[in-house]
């Protein structure tokens, strides 16, 4: 419905200024009972915070941290695979894709394995990254998320936002049952290759939808983390 | 459920503190008449002198600076926000956010202290300094608590209680005009000057209704006094119900506090500072002397709290359960149990301007001037004829009385009532009648 | 009646279809492709015929210095000659008089589809870790004629993925298409049948004889030749993307052949060279000697000088100066620096140090065959001949300055390049009081130095080079001089300015312009501008390192710096 605005000259009540005040001060001083005399539910999810007392809206940033949607793009990672290795193969498709020009690889090989080739280096610059998630979706070989939900935190000096493939390189194990380790002979231990078979599931190019694909890291875990940290 | 007991266990504890506190205040006011006497003057010389340490300088400087942190963190708590709580002592406690108070402090200390070349230097140096004192020196007529028997001497809780009283508060708020114009003038900034000017004709205009308010209550109590005041809300009108001026003059009330708001130019009546657009006075002010100018806001609004609950909210009297306190308590207790009172009573007030502060946007400037003279003044003018006629006709004030019941149920009348059918904008049903059903046809 | 007797009229023409009409253009042959009209030699293949009229046909196996295989199929037209209307292969057929070729068809297209859909049958599509993408086509052709998903689901054939042929090349035989070009250089080219193809069908594989490695000295070609992913360098394999790679049209410096070769760098590295077609000089060949002579541009580089450069400058020119027309000086040239270089060096040499010989310095002798390979390595002996020549100083060996610094004769020496052909001379040439070199990278000479100036290599400058033949040729600048480096052209400027000369040079044209009339008697009809600073093929935006690879901010190409780390405007190019 379509707001009008009432011209209506102010009557006698509304022009005396008093009441309204009155029925505001009412209101301000609910509001103020309500926030101070009662505690705030630290629910890091604002809408499912219990509003029937306090109703403050702050998140008390550091400590508590609001869950982000699925699909948020947050701080980088490296997806490893089962025996911890990045999936990444060093083709530079993220780097080429990137239009801010924040990462940097440097591609070496791989001995007595069929994936030859994987990144000796690989450093994102958080500082020059624009978040736009290209990398992401330029990578074939799902070896790039974005899925972390975390900013890249503060830091005192420039260095500091230069993320290398150390830090990178974290989060469940990924498979895919087409993944070239599982296909050939590879360096894999005939176990570590039965393990990872058996996490292996069917390749899809289903953009977002893989953000929710690895089990017990997303959004939503971290959410229900937090959650289980302020509850305690 | 924790943070609500801890909350009135909070207050609570404030309020025995300050009963013990105002005890001790009365204790050393003796042993300042004692040692008055020892060395020849009248006793109140030295209760005088002591209570001007322990009121002015200790009581009102701490409830300004506390008020600073207070005005973030209930803002905050109005506002649906945590407010000020960064500071943690120990590493844990925010302790209310009064930790703040410390750092604010060193921040206004430490600053450096800026000022256009061109100002007139004398003038600059002096108008904080003229903001400040008039307002503070308010503070020496206010009668926080009753004269008490303490150690063989008779000691009053008050700096002075001259005949003047009211008349001395009329005159030092008027004083404190030049502060602020000459703020904006020394500072030689046309911004500064265009706030000064803003802040001068405000506060002149309300001059006139506050001193207009009052008259109601001089005729009232027959008398300019504060402290007499103070005794004189003790006597009940209505049956149990004490004589408070809140009672005898909601109409009074009204327009006073109203133009007690605008003297201390706080929103909605902050046109001569606005900090955030139009900017003010103290535009080219820095460090201390920005904080003095601050400072003085607060004072203010303590100091007008003061004088509210003074005049209107029966001064020191506890109202509720005297007779039985009285009864039953030693006098000087008693006595700190009334001090108490009437500082619990000023940090209501206090609180309330907070309140007002935060839900009403600033006034336009046209407005200001209209409610003061249009709506304040004839009522105040109105106030006090009505006053006179009903002490003329009743001395014993309880016809008057009767008047404020009937203003005091008529103004809740007025708030309760429904002025305008919900869904009138929609141009259905009442807002026919305003000639608005043209808005129905886009429907 | 003899007149009754007439002689026999001329037999009718015996039935059958009519010979064919004259040509329409006498000596050439005239044929329509796709429409259009094309005029060709009488012979000429009909991939090459169509390119001249700008009609692409694809091919993969055919290449215009091997000899014929047609086994890719990927360049089947339709001929309007051809029997029962078979697609013909556009590389084994000539050009014939009146043809109508079609090649974007609806039966060419599908073919082209089908063909590529057999090639890539068992291909491992592993672009992300081939070093051919990018450049590979396979992907281009499947972008052009094929983009369909596979529709092969059975497992692909499982061959070698890494099988090192020899020291330079790796062969990944699941990529390889079998198209024999590298079979086909190795034994025509160079007659040195080194690579077979082995097995049948789809286990087929390229593979030298058992036990026996790929060690050809020109083994690298097979790498460019190699249309696919299959065979790659092991010295380029993972170093970095092509399309980062940005090309300079410049010379291999490894022989006096002055083979063309592109120079594919980044940022301010080399990467690889790659042979650029030259049919006087090297056709399209190089050795892989050469091909590896790019390395010293990267590595061991002298890229700073003690103090500054401005500073050691002025301390070289005082100390040559203090030796200058007293016979107690000498310099020596490396024939590795580039005609402008020793104009230049020259010129201060004569006018500024007084000097009357230079001496040569330059790499040792290395082998030399029949192909390419020449056996001095210097790529510019014949231009310090020139030089020399113009400038009127006698040219002696450096074995003759080695004698002179023992026997206490030259106490000072200017290298300009520190090359020197035989090790030991740089013990002798140290014992010199002053030894002012001019050194691109690391060496005897250069750390026996008392004054060490940085210069710069091929890459950071213009150029010229005069190979062994007199054969003056261009090369261009790919990148700003590294650190501190400036060419020999600007070191010897800067001395000649301390020294008191006029002239004033702020790039390698300018030296040419300023000097190159003294050689241009000796150069007939070599003009500066014979490579037009135009198709320069420029790599997507270099790779940046983050902010810690010293770039300045906000600028994502390198910049020309001085010393002080400031962008040096005036030596970016002119627009």
């Amino acid at each position: 419905m379509p707001y009008t605005i009432d011209n209506r000259p102010a009557d006698v009540r509304e022009s005396l200024y008093f009441p309204e005040i009155f029925q505001a001060i009412g209101l301000v001083v609910k509001t103020f009972w309500r926030n101070a005399f009662f505690s705030r539910d630290p629910n890091p999810d604002i809408l499912e915070r219990d509003r029937t007392h306090n109703r403050v809206a702050t998140v008390q940033y550091p400590e508590e941290k609001v869950p982000y949607p699925i699909g948020y793009r947050g701080l980088h990672r490296l997806v490893p695979r089962a025996d911890g290795s990045p999936r990444c193969v060093a083709c530079y498709m993220c780097a080429t894709a990137c239009p801010a020009q924040c990462i940097y690889i440097e591609a070496g090989e791989v001995e007595g394995d069929p994936i030859e080739k994987y990144p000796v280096k690989f450093v994102i610059d958080e500082l020059r990254c624009v978040v736009c998630g290209f990398c992401v979706e330029a990578c074939p070989k799902d070896a790039i998320r974005m899925d972390t939900g975390e900013h890249p935190t503060a830091t005192y000096t420039r260095e500091g936002q230069i993320y290398d493939e150390k830090r990178l390189l974290r989060g469940p194990p990924v498979s895919y049952e087409k993944d070239p380790w599982l296909v050939r002979p590879s360096r894999l231990t005939d176990a570590a290759l039965a393990a990872d078979r058996a996490a292996a599931r069917p390749f899809s190019s289903l953009g977002a939808d893989e953000y929710s694909q690895t089990p017990g890291f997303s959004s939503r875990t971290l959410a229900a983390e937090a959650k289980g940290r302020s509850g305690a | 459920m924790k943070r609500f007991v801890g909350m009135w266990l909070v207050i609570g504890a404030v309020l025995v503190g300050l009963v013990g506190l105002f005890a001790a205040f009365y204790a050393l006011a003796a042993l300042g008449a004692q040692a008055a006497v020892a060395l020849g003057f009248p006793g109140f010389f030295g209760s005088s002198i002591v209570n001007a340490i322990t009121l002015m300088a200790v009581t009102l400087m701490t409830v300004a600076a506390l008020l600073t942190v207070a005005e973030r963190k209930w803002s905050a708590a109005m506002q649906d926000r945590i407010g000020a709580n960064r500071i943690l002592v120990g590493g844990k406690f925010p302790l209310g956010g009064v930790p703040y108070l410390l750092a604010d402090a060193l921040k206004m200390l430490t600053k450096e202290s800026t000022f256009p070349v061109a100002r007139s230097k004398f003038l600059f140096e002096l108008a904080p300094v003229l903001a400040f004192s008039p307002t503070f020196a308010l503070f020496a007529v206010v009668p926080v608590g009753p004269e008490v028997r303490v150690l063989g001497q008779q000691v009053g809780m008050w700096v002075a209680s001259p005949d003047a009283g009211l008349l001395w508060v009329f005159a030092l708020a008027g004083l404190s005009v030049y502060g602020t114009t000459l703020a904006g003038w020394a500072s030689n900034s046309r911004v500064g000057m265009l706030g000064a000017v803003r802040a001068s004709a405000q506060m002149i205009s309300y001059e006139v209704s506050l001193g207009m308010s009052l008259v109601g209550v001089m005729i009232a109590y027959k008398t300019v006094n504060l402290q007499a005041m103070a005794i004189a809300q003790g006597v009940d009108v209505i049956g149990p119900i004490p004589a408070i001026g809140l009672l005898l003059q909601p109409l009074g009330f009204l327009v006073f506090f109203t133009s007690s708001f605008a003297e201390t130019k706080r929103a909605p009546f902050d046109l001569p500072e606005g900090e955030s657009e139009i900017v003010g006075y103290f535009l080219e002010y820095s460090g201390m002397k920005f904080g003095l100018l601050f400072l003085a806001e607060f004072v203010e609004v303590v100091i007008l709290g003061a004088i509210t609950a003074a005049v209107f909210l029966g001064g020191w009297h506890p109202i509720f359960f005297e007779g039985w306190l009285k009864a039953h308590l030693d006098p000087v207790l008693f006595g700190a149990v009334c001090a108490a009172a009437f500082l619990a009573k000023v940090i209501f007030l206090t609180w309330l301007q907070l309140i007002i502060r935060w839900l009403l946007p600033r006034f336009r400037y046209d407005q200001i001037q209209a409610l003061c003279w249009k709506l304040l003044l004839p009522g105040a003018i109105v106030n006090v004829f009505v006053t006179g006629a009903a002490v003329l006709a009743d001395p014993s004030l309880e016809l008057l009385a009767w008047i404020g019941v009937v203003e005091i149920v008529a103004i809740f009348g007025i708030t309760l009532a429904v002025a305008r059918p919900k869904g009138a904008h929609a141009g259905h049903d009442a807002g026919d009648a305003h000639g608005h059903a043209a808005h129905a046809a886009g429907h | 009646m003899a007149e009754e007797i007439k002689p026999a009229a001329a037999p009718p023409k015996p039935a059958g279809p009519p010979g064919p009409p004259p040509p329409k253009n006498p000596g050439m042959v005239t044929f329509t492709i796709d429409g259009r009209e094309a005029v060709v030699k009488p012979g000429t293949n009909l991939i090459e015929a169509a390119a001249s009229v700008g009609v692409g046909i694809p091919y993969y196996c055919w290449h215009k210095r091997l000899s014929i295989a047609a086994n890719c199929r990927m360049c089947l037209v339709e001929m309007s000659n051809a029997p029962g209307g078979k697609l013909m292969p556009a590389c084994q057929m000539a050009a014939a008089e009146g043809v109508a070729v079609k090649t974007d068809s609806p039966k060419v297209k599908s073919q082209q589809k089908a063909t590529l859909e057999f090639l890539l049958l068992n291909h491992p599509v592993d672009c992300p870790i081939c070093d051919q993408s990018g450049e590979c086509k396979l992907q281009d052709f499947y972008m052009k004629y094929d983009t369909q998903a596979s529709r092969y689901d059975q497992p692909k054939v499982k061959l070698g993925k890494r099988v090192p042929l020899g020291k330079l090349v790796v062969l990944d035989q699941e990529r390889c298409i079998l198209c024999t070009r590298c079979v086909r250089f190795l034994r025509e080219v160079r007659q040195n049948p080194q690579l077979g193809v082995d097995a049948r069908g789809s286990h087929s594989v390229i593979t030298t004889a058992p036990g026996l490695p790929l060690d050809d000295r020109y083994s690298g070609n097979v790498v460019d030749l190699c249309p696919v992913g299959a065979l790659t360098s092991t010295d380029f394999r993972f170093r970095g993307r092509v399309w980062f790679l940005s090309s300079a049209r410049s010379l291999c410096t490894g022989c006096a052949r002055g083979c063309n070769v592109f120079l594919d760098y980044m940022r301010d590295g080399t990467y690889r060279y790659r042979p650029r077609e030259n049919e006087q000089v090297n056709r399209e060949w190089i050795c892989d000697e050469g091909r590896l002579s790019y390395k010293h541009f990267n590595d061991d580089r002298v890229l700073s000088a003690k103090g500054g450069r401005a500073a050691a400058v002025a301390e070289a020119a005082r100390v040559l100066s203090a030796h200058a027309g007293q016979g107690t000086l000498a310099w020596i040239a490396s024939p590795t620096a580039s005609l402008e270089d020793l104009l230049a060096a020259a010129l201060v040499a004569r006018d500024g140090l007084k000097l009357s010989e230079v001496y040569v310095g330059g790499r040792p002798d290395g082998w030399q065959d029949d192909f390419l390979r020449r056996a001095d390595q210097n790529p510019n002996r014949a231009g310090l001949a020139m030089v020399a020549r113009a400038f009127g100083m006698a040219v002696k060996p450096a074995s003759e300055l080695a004698a002179a610094v023992a026997s206490g004769k030259v106490k000072a020496i200017w290298a300009v390049g520190a090359e020197l052909p035989a090790p030991e001379l740089a013990d002798a040439l140290a014992r010199a009081e002053v030894r002012v070199v001019q050194a691109v990278n690391e060496g005897a000479l250069a750390s026996a130095a008392t004054v060490l100036l940085p210069a710069s290599p091929a890459p950071e400058s213009d150029g010229t080079f005069v190979n062994f033949e007199g054969r003056a040729q261009r090369f261009e600048l790919a990148y700003w001089p590294r650190g501190e480096s400036l060419p020999h052209w600007g070191l010897a400027g800067e001395i000649g300015r301390v020294l008191g000369l006029t002239s004033r040079w702020s790039s390698a044209r300018e030296v040419f312009e300023d000097l190159g009339r003294r050689v241009a008697d000796q150069l007939p009809g070599y003009a500066w501008a014979s490579l037009p600073s135009v198709d320069r093929r420029k790599g997507i935006e270099p790779l940046p390192a983050g902010t810690t690879d010293g770039r300045l901010p906000g600028h994502r190409e390198r910049m020309p710096l001085d010393a002080n780390g400031n962008v040096e405007w005036s030596r970016l190019p002119n627009p």
